[in-house]
């Protein structure tokens, strides 16, 4: 096993120690909770070495984000990896540092949302040795240096996470929602290795500081390497057009399966891209533009499917195919702002990035919280059968409240202050041409565009769970969540308010990142750019926080009576307005974007005398144009192979002769 | 000074533009109309009642209106409501001033899908629909002032600046997308009429059927102060004397009010309000007049 280890400056010789503690301490919590007899104790294994890890990695990461240099630790091994380099930076550990806790989190979690299984005996074992996994893989993805151990942190995630789906394994449907997950990081898995594999060719090696110098020194091949990467991340990360199995996935998975994979474990695709952004050197300004548009389209496809789902889970699962495409147009303005070495657009444009990041993690997690919380009490997360949650589950309504209003980039809560950052980037007027700045205002543009439909989105998914009458009577509500569910929401929630209002401790992490920016930083810094508008933010919460007590006050000399059913007296709660009304006129404007399935039966005689229905179901364009594909692909391999005559030896033996020759070809081409 | 002059008409000034409209709109039907301040009497009126809440509704019912008035204040300290300086202004403030708004509307629609009416559901709905496509509108109109002027405050944007044709056309097509903002989020014709006595038709109005005594008024007045607003930043920009920290450049910002006031009253006098299935047809010229003042800086050569 470890041969030697070497620490290169004594100076950080403790810190890399505690940091490199992690992992067997991640590794026992696996084993034991594997092995132990009750659930209590094996979610109290993964729990306590969970805390463990965390504190080990924070205490090693405090040096490096106080910028006293990046952890750097060299483990000898065998051929044919030979050395590990681990070497975290600030980027790393801005990851490192809010994964593992919200991994934590989300254990915490998991303890009282799958209590129901456990008391019918399931072993929650495996899962919570997965959930360990899980931080493992961020320990390994966020801080190691070599192409074949950071591919190995990459398949843990993809795997845990998968296993981590198919919890609810005897439902078919998840089993393919799974399979659909497992599929797809694979495509994204192989074009990886495709890429390390040309690096390695060009490099003879699998250390990411060769890979950097290789890159920064030949501009010329950074065109194929930069579409491969950013295609196996954008794979990664969901974005449009490769996130058909992110909403199948996040509906089918436990709820805090479905936020650690939405808040926390698919940052690593951005992770990736900034990783190998900042090892390539200056980009090009093609590429800046190539990952704005990217961005752009990811955001508003994302943010047009969260209008029109019936399943709450699956909304929130576009929405993260939108939050990470806003995150892309931040990083493609920051890379621009690089190309033309304007610094403070790149600071702004990785900074609002960053901090979208992280602003996402927590109001995404907080929100698939409260859908788990939605599902423990009623068994469903269909809008269309909820209702008047609000009065049944009043914490979970504040919660999911604060989440939203901060996922439609609603001052005064955190994800205003990130995206004020990026619209700062976008409406600086630094571009070097006048058509530049053009573009960068429509992108402006598109971005409030995706927040109004964002809020479109937010008021319908909230207005028809929490508010109104119960429109199912079939639905029985429950209890709301217990404490071990409830305490991981608030605390997100806690930090979606206290980050809406002092954006400055998360610029505290994000500023050692762009210190590694290697351009001079002049001009304003971010907590600068962002002082007024915090002011204002504050100032704002502050006037609606003793408004709202005082219309609180006063309601003691109201009267109540019935809604007022504009002269119709005898409204039912089958009356009130649906989901699917409520966005029926926004989808029918982006209809060509987003298709329709129609049933109808519809009445045709004067006295009809069978009940009329219909039934509309909003379909993925880009999941129903694949599978039209695949399904041709299927009809043209039936049909080729029913033309194979009665007596197929003749022809196959001359389709491997050809094919023979085909690959003797080439093989002699190459050589 | 001007600190003083603003808060006067942030005071004054939404009564009278309401007051203003109606006194228009009663004098094309024949009629003489309500007093100039007759919205004044009607919110004391008003905010002296006893509320009836639906038993159905919770919180964020009585929440709603609250925020929507604070939104609506807060959004007014962004733009110079006297034509001489806003009380507050920072680079990109007019960000802070559409996400205001947006998150007034969103306190709004939530009130009104809490009462569990489907009429008040349709309401929620449509705001919703037309504000996807008049926040590009905003967006497109203050970053082409912007880069136009070479400015990044609103205030510093909403001044005219007609020095080459491509300006004026900038000019022309930024007032033409803000007059149909205008009338989206203030609730006006034709695209929504404030009068209807038909909530199937309806659009802001519908939302607040259920609201009553003070958060009627809460209601009402956030969306007078709205309206004045939105009716001042187009004021900005017709003004020559805006910017100026004088009196007469007030003056003129009033009684550019109150004609922009006069045109929407005799608009909404004379023309019918539009289908609904055809308002976002109505609002996408707004949007196609933003794109044409931002386009208008194209073959400008660098910065002016």
């Amino acid at each position: 096993m470890a041969h030697s280890l070497q620490f290169p400056p004594p100076a950080t010789m403790a810190g890399s120690g505690l940091f490199l503690a992690s992992i067997p301490v991640l590794l026992i919590g696996v084993a034991l909770a594997a092995g132990l007899r009750t659930n209590r104790a094996r979610g109290l294994a993964a729990l306590s070495s969970q805390a463990v890890a965390m504190i080990l990695v924070i205490a090693s990461l405090v040096p490096v984000l106080l910028g006293d240099g990046p952890l750097e630790v060299i483990w000898a091994w065998p051929a044919p990896i030979e050395r590990i380099a681990f070497r975290v930076d600030a980027l790393g550990a801005f990851f490192l540092v809010w994964s593992l806790p919200m991994t934590f989190l989300g254990t915490l979690y998991s303890l009282g949302y799958l209590q129901p299984y456990f008391d019918h005996g399931r072993n929650g074992g495996p899962h919570f040795a997965l959930l360990n996994m899980t931080s493992l893989s961020f320990v390994l993805i966020y801080s190691v240096q070599n192409a074949l151990v950071f591919l190995l942190g990459w398949e843990i995630a993809a795997v845990a996470a998968w296993l981590m789906v198919i919890w609810d394994y005897r439902n078919q449907k998840i089993r393919f929602a799974g399979f659909n997950y497992l599929v797809s990081t694979h495509v994204g898995l192989f074009v990886l290795v495709a890429a390390f594999m040309l690096l390695h060719s060009y490099t003879g090696s699998m250390d990411f500081a060769d890979f950097g110098r290789y890159l920064a020194s030949h501009p010329q091949g950074q065109g194929t390497l930069f579409l491969l990467l950013g295609i196996s991340f954008a794979l990664k990360s969901a974005f449009f057009p490769f996130h058909t199995w992110l909403p199948r996935a996040h509906s089918a998975a436990p709820a805090h399966v479905s936020a650690l994979m939405s808040g926390v474990i698919h940052k690593a695709g951005l992770f990736g891209f900034l990783r190998f952004t900042l090892l390539s050197g200056q980009p090009e300004a093609w590429m800046g533009w190539a990952v704005l548009i990217f961005g752009a389209a990811s955001a508003i496809f994302g943010v047009l499917y969260t209008a029109t789902q019936r399943d709450l889970k699956r909304m929130l699962g576009y929405s993260s195919t939108e939050n990470v495409g806003i995150a892309a147009m931040a990083f493609g303005v920051g890379m621009l702002g690089w190309a033309w070495s304007e610094a403070p657009l790149a600071m702004l444009g990785f900074g609002g990035g960053l901090l979208h990041i992280l602003n996402h993690a927590l109001f995404k997690c907080s929100l698939f919280y409260a859908a788990g919380a939605i599902y423990r009490a009623t068994h469903t997360i269909d809008l269309e059968r909820l209702g008047g949650l609000a009065k049944r589950l009043p914490r979970t309504a504040v919660i999911f409240l604060v989440g939203g209003l901060a996922m439609c980039a609603l001052p005064p809560f955190n994800g205003f202050v990130g995206e004020y950052l990026v619209y700062s980037a976008l409406l600086s007027r630094s571009a070097p041409t006048v058509e530049a700045d053009v573009v960068l205002v429509c992108a402006a543009a598109v971005l409030a565009f995706v927040g109004a439909v964002g809020a479109l989105s937010v008021t319908r998914a909230f207005g028809l769970t929490f508010l109104g009458s119960p429109r199912d009577p079939t639905v029985r509500v429950g209890e709301d969540a217990p404490r071990t569910m409830l305490v991981p929401m608030a605390v997100h929630s806690v930090g979606i308010v206290v980050l809406g209002l002092f954006p400055t401790a998360a610029l505290a992490i994000i500023e050692p990142v762009l210190a590694e920016l290697p351009i001079a930083s002049s001009g304003p810094s971010l907590g600068d750019t962002l002082g007024p508008v915090v002011w204002a933010c504050r100032g704002l919460a502050l006037v609606l926080g003793v408004a709202m007590v005082v219309a609180w006050r006063r309601r003691a000399k109201a009267r109540e009576s019935v809604t007022w059913g504009c002269g119709y007296t005898a409204g039912t709660a089958r009356m009130q307005y649906t989901g699917s009304s409520f966005s029926a006129q926004f989808s029918s404007l982006f209809r060509p974007a987003m298709p329709v399935h129609t049933r109808e039966h519809l009445p045709s005689e004067p006295f009809p005398r069978h009940a009329s229905s219909v039934s509309t179901h909003h379909v993925d364009a880009v999941e129903q144009r694949m599978f039209e594909v695949i399904g041709q692909g299927e009809a043209f391999v039936r049909d080729t192979s029913s033309r194979i005559p009665e007596q197929p030896r003749f022809a196959f033996a001359a389709g491997l002769l050809a094919l023979v020759i085909v690959a003797l070809v080439a093989i002699g081409d190459v050589l | 000074m001007s600190l003083a002059l603003d808060l006067l008409a942030l005071l004054v000034m939404p009564v009278v533009i309401v007051g203003t409209i109606n006194r228009v709109k009663a004098r094309w039907a024949g009629r003489i109309g309500p007093p100039i301040f007759q919205l004044a009497f009607d919110l004391v009126r008003l905010a002296r009642k006893t509320p009836v809440y639906s038993s159905v509704t919770t919180q964020v019912f009585r929440i709603g209106p609250v925020v929507v008035l604070v939104t609506a204040i807060a959004s007014a300290s962004i733009v110079p409501l006297a034509g001489t300086e806003s009380l507050l202004s920072f680079s990109f403030d007019f960000v802070w001033f559409a996400y205001l708004w947006s998150l007034g509307r969103v306190a709004l629609m939530l009130a009104a899908l809490d009462t569990g009416s489907s009429f008040e559901g349709m309401g929620a709905s449509r705001e919703a629909t037309f504000a996807t496509l008049l926040e590009p509108i905003l967006f497109l109109v203050a970053g082409a002032l912007c880069l136009h002027a070479d400015v990044s405050t609103f205030q510093a944007a909403l001044v005219p600046r007609l020095d080459d044709p491509s300006s004026v056309l900038m000019w022309v097509a930024a007032i033409g997308a803000l007059m149909i903002v205008i009338q989206v989020e203030a609730a006006r014709m034709p695209v929504d009429d404030p009068t209807t006595h038909l909530e199937l038709t309806m659009v802001h109005e519908v939302m607040i059927l259920d609201h009553s005594g003070p958060e009627l008024a809460m209601l009402q007045l956030g969306a007078a102060i709205k309206l004045y607003v939105a009716i001042s930043v187009v004021a900005m920009l017709i003004n020559p004397l805006a910017g100026q920290a004088t009196l007469i450049a007030a003056i003129a910002h009033v009684a550019i009010c109150l004609v922009i006031a006069i045109v929407l009253g005799m608009v909404e006098s004379l023309i019918a309000r539009l289908k609904l299935r055809v308002v976002p047809q109505y609002i996408v010229i707004g949007l196609v007049a933003a794109g044409a003042a931002l386009l208008s800086m194209l073959g400008r050569t660098g910065h002016s």
